[in-house]
């Protein structure tokens, strides 16, 4: 698969992933920093387990950025009982972080 | 990173680094076009860089593990060129100076221990007018992006011996050499640089 595309999914899979997760658990307090630890230590072995295949720095940026972010507001969001939007929600941050990165690398990349 | 824990590093290194290698090809053979003369590679692991090395190269190449040396052998075989191999540490090599026309460094100066001391090396044994060629990876100087790498340095630190906060661009220049070619080849994390001593 063309890497560059693979890093948009792997945005909308770690997204959803963390999301899934954090609201699974749905953290009984301060749900908001919960979550986001939460998201943090999840993407670590996810990091780890795609680093080999993708590329170190095009993983390890990316995830580190949605496993703190989507894990937050999936945390905030745990409260409510509407588990498939916190998904869905999580992929589209997952998403649009990785959008954000791949336009900052080309910026980077152009100088 | 020791001598022992780097030969302990060497049975996954490969693993670790398909990834990297498919991303960075292109760039690194761009970078590499136009090595000459008489070339010291420093810190050649396993060899995976040899196939984007032009051919016909006269290299001489150091590392500090043995194990590491070991596997490279049927890369070095495969290179249409010359390649000697020599188990030596960065920051102390045998070599005399004003000896190479080249120096080609790929992720060496993330995991030496000491950066400026393996830079003076590189310095000494660089003829006067001589080449510095790397490929580094440094600690970006957004701080959205510095924040992981550093968190993730004391993991890959402890793992692969790699350090991800470390400003190469400025140890390069402190150490005398002045970046004549500058590009990012991933955010401002990866980088092709070539430096030429004052």
């Amino acid at each position: 698969m063309n890497l560059k595309i693979a890093d948009f999914f792997i945005g909308a899979f770690s997204g959803a992933l963390v999301a899934g997760v954090v609201s699974y658990i749905s953290p009984p307090f301060m749900p908001m920093l919960v979550g986001g630890l939460i998201g943090m230590v999840l993407i670590l072995p996810l990091k780890i387990a795609l680093m080999p295949f993708f590329g170190a720095f095009e993983v390890m940026i990316p995830l580190a950025i949605i496993g703190m972010t989507v894990g937050m507001g999936a945390g905030m969001l745990s409260t409510l009982d509407v588990n498939n939007i916190v998904i869905a929600s999580g992929a589209l941050t997952g998403l649009l972080v990785a959008t954000i990165i791949h336009f900052s690398n080309k910026r980077y990349t152009a100088e | 990173m020791s001598k022992r824990s780097y030969d302990g590093v060497a049975k996954v290194f490969d693993y670790f680094a398909v990834g990297d290698m498919r991303r960075w090809g292109p760039s690194q053979r761009t970078l590499f076009k136009n090595l000459k003369g008489r070339i010291l590679y420093i810190g050649i692991g396993t060899g995976q860089e040899i196939v984007n090395f032009p051919s016909g190269l006269n290299i001489t190449a150091a590392d500090l593990s043995f194990e590491m040396l070991k596997r490279s052998h049927k890369r070095v075989a495969n290179y249409k060129g010359t390649i000697n191999r020599c188990q030596m540490d960065a920051e102390t090599t045998a070599f005399a100076d004003n000896t190479f026309d080249t120096v080609v460094t790929v992720c060496v100066l993330c995991t030496v221990k000491q950066p400026m001391n393996c830079l003076q090396e590189i310095k000494r044994v660089l003829k006067p007018g001589g080449e510095l060629v790397m490929f580094e990876h440094v600690l970006s100087k957004n701080p959205v992006y510095a924040l992981p790498l550093k968190m993730m340095s004391y993991i890959t630190e402890y793992l692969q011996g790699t350090y991800l906060d470390r400003n190469t661009v400025a140890n390069v220049e402190k150490a005398g050499f002045k970046i004549h070619s500058h590009k990012n080849v991933y955010l401002d994390i990866v980088k092709a640089l070539v430096a030429r001593a004052d």
